[in-house]
């Protein structure tokens, strides 16, 4: 195909602009999104005793709901509740204060607390996933960079086109760097193509959802959105409290009708995963019993009770649901790779870590196609984009891998030195993210990039080390007792090592054998 | 480049949201049975629009013929509305 060439000059510049601006944001995004993928297998990782526990009884649940509800009357607007089974063995229970702040309680802390058991170090890992760490604002930030990722996706198509075919199989390793390492992210972001337009969107409406709702609101929908949303989004309608106390069903009741009702519908392996009760103990009280249909697209499903008689109010489960339930659901599985099984979260790691790459080669792209091949001294914003991208990402790589570290320790010594885990994490990412930043400020790039990839090496080889030191769940151990969540973890965490290692060594043979006219040549006299 | 961009992001907003509010309208079914699907496609709409308003010859253009559009398709959409000739 065959575009003009201002058309390409413009394109190629808006694709180098949203790239850099959001590039480094979106680096984070898809190193840590990789890593959430795993999120259930985190917080058993973290927690020392998790692997051992067995999975709860539905009688465990119905006693933690029953004391929920007697010990905090304002968990009877809403609870919610995951049944014990392969997202938490536990039962854990969870419910808005009347400012709005959530609570935690399982069998074991019934009185509850702010944070979800053993899960400081997948909701930081999270948390940077969609928020670079920012409190609020963060979010709104990672919507802007999801479009701004949307317009680098569209303009790197287009100056792509005119080659696409030719390019696609195209990786010239070789003298000419920089033609290998365009090969590279071109190859790797048109293949993975799909994937990211998915992301694009799905993150944005992840992010923006509200903003934009309010947008439109006035412009298309005529003010009407706010009493359309529940029916949209939810399965049980909205429904005032009657004032008048009734006794309520139980969870053996609940599950019985739901399944009952979704084997009406043909689907005979709906398994229940979580609830949430509204108005409980009223004669208004609602359930809405949600839980997976396995080898469906969107396989999570929900039938809404009345949680008094049992009897159903409506139903979303899957090839039975209208378009706003079914977009949903799908939207929502596409986004977090909870379809298939173990090999579908293994290529969405491997898609995120790519992603990863695809953002860093960007930087390097940049900094490659404003070298000046006739000087050892090259300009000052090539320089700084090149401490900036060695500081931040592979900071980010150290920060993560500390905050591994971190949890690990913290969860066997944190009570004794009294600190708290969640802050605890905080502290080692941050700082531990911080100094890098630091670091690459004040040394040459190609130092800081050698010594960064190596403290990223040694850092995510203490990974398992530190998991086994205070635990005792030494791979192998893991490995024998068919602890594969566990294994995989500390497998994949030597394996990364051994790849920044790697990474290191090839920056190290660059700076002293490459081209000596680059930011990524050592500087005389070092 | 910034003319384009702007004009990409201010009246192309309100463009993708005549884009994205006629479809939910003018297809079958009630508007509300397309919520979810609508703001969804918002975001690769407004891209899009984003991405064409630097195939303009310059930004006054731009600028001139989103606002022009999208003026025409939501006052297009709030006649449709007011006719109750969607629903």
């Amino acid at each position: 195909m065959k575009l003009k060439s201002s058309t390409l000059r413009t394109f190629t510049a808006l694709h180098t602009w949203v790239g850099l601006v959001a590039g480094f944001a979106l680096f984070v995004a898809f190193y840590a999104g990789a890593i959430t993928v795993f999120h259930h297998d985190l917080m058993v990782w973290q927690s020392p005793h998790a692997v051992e526990q067995p999975v709860g009884t539905l009688e465990d649940a119905q006693y933690l709901l029953d004391e929920t509800l007697k010990r905090h009357p304002e968990a009877r607007n809403w609870v919610g509740m995951l049944f014990p089974g392969e997202e938490s063995a536990q039962p854990l229970a969870y419910w808005p204060d009347a400012q709005g702040r959530w609570h935690y309680a399982t069998p074991d802390d019934l009185q509850g607390g702010a944070e979800p058991p053993s899960a400081a170090l997948s909701e930081l890992v999270n948390a940077l996933h969609f928020s670079l760490g920012l409190p609020v604002a963060g979010l709104y930030l990672m919507g802007i960079v999801s479009l701004l990722y949307g317009v680098a996706l569209v303009s790197g198509v287009v100056i792509h086109l005119p080659k696409l075919v030719e390019d696609l199989f195209a990786l010239r390793p070789g003298r000419n760097l920089k033609r290998f390492w365009q090969d590279a992210h071109n190859v790797i972001g048109v293949l993975s193509l799909p994937m990211h337009v998915m992301f694009a969107a799905t993150g944005a409406l992840l992010c923006l959802a509200t903003v934009v709702a309010l947008a439109l609101n006035p412009l298309i929908y005529g003010g009407k959105l706010a009493e359309a949303m529940p029916a949209a989004l939810d399965t049980a309608p909205q429904m005032a409290a009657a004032g008048t106390p009734a006794s309520p069903g139980g969870l053996a009741m609940w599950r019985a009708r739901a399944q009952e009702e979704a084997r009406k519908r043909g689907l005979d392996a709906f398994e229940p995963t979580y609830l949430k009760l509204t108005h409980a103990g009223d004669a208004n009280a609602l359930v809405e019993i949600t839980g997976e249909v396995p080898r469906t697209l969107g396989s999570l499903g929900a039938v809404a009770l009345n949680a008094n008689t049992g009897e159903v109010v409506a139903s979303q489960l899957p090839g039975h649901r209208d378009i706003n339930h079914a977009t949903l659901s799908i939207a929502y599985r596409l986004h977090f790779g909870e379809y298939g099984n173990a090999w579908v979260r293994w290529l969405y790691f491997l898609l995120g870590i790519g992603g990863a790459f695809l953002f860093f080669s960007g930087n390097l792209l940049w900094i490659e196609s404003r070298r000046k091949r006739r000087q050892p001294e090259q300009g000052k914003p090539q320089v700084w984009m090149a401490k900036a991208t060695v500081g931040f990402c592979i900071g980010a790589c150290v920060a993560i891998s500390t905050a591994f570290v971190a949890a690990q320790v913290l969860e066997s010594h944190g009570a004794a030195w009294g600190m708290d885990t969640a802050t605890g994490l905080n502290v080692a990412c941050f700082g531990s993210w911080a100094a890098c930043l630091a670091w690459a400020a004040v040394r040459p790039p190609i130092r800081a990039a050698i010594e960064l990839l190596w403290a990223a090496a040694i850092v995510t080889a203490l990974v398992p080390l530190a998991h086994g030191a205070m635990t005792g769940a030494w791979l192998w151990r893991s490995a024998a007792a068919g602890h594969t969540a566990l294994f995989a973890i500390d497998a994949g965490a030597l394996a990364m090592a051994a790849g920044f290692a790697w990474l290191a060594w090839l920056t190290g043979r660059r700076s002293r054998t490459g081209e000596r006219n680059s930011v990524w040549a050592l500087p005389a006299g070092i | 480049m910034w003319a384009r961009a702007t004009a990409g992001i201010v009246p192309g907003f309100f463009l993708s949201a005549a884009i994205v509010g006629l479809a939910s309208w003018l297809l079958p079914g009630p508007w509300q049975s397309t919520l979810v699907l609508g703001g969804l496609a918002f975001f690769p709409v407004w891209v899009g629009v984003f991405c064409l308003g630097f195939l303009f010859r310059s930004g006054a253009r731009a600028w001139l013929a989103y606002s022009l559009l999208a003026a025409a398709g939501l006052a297009g959409l709030a006649l449709l509305r007011h006719l109750q000739w969607v629903q």
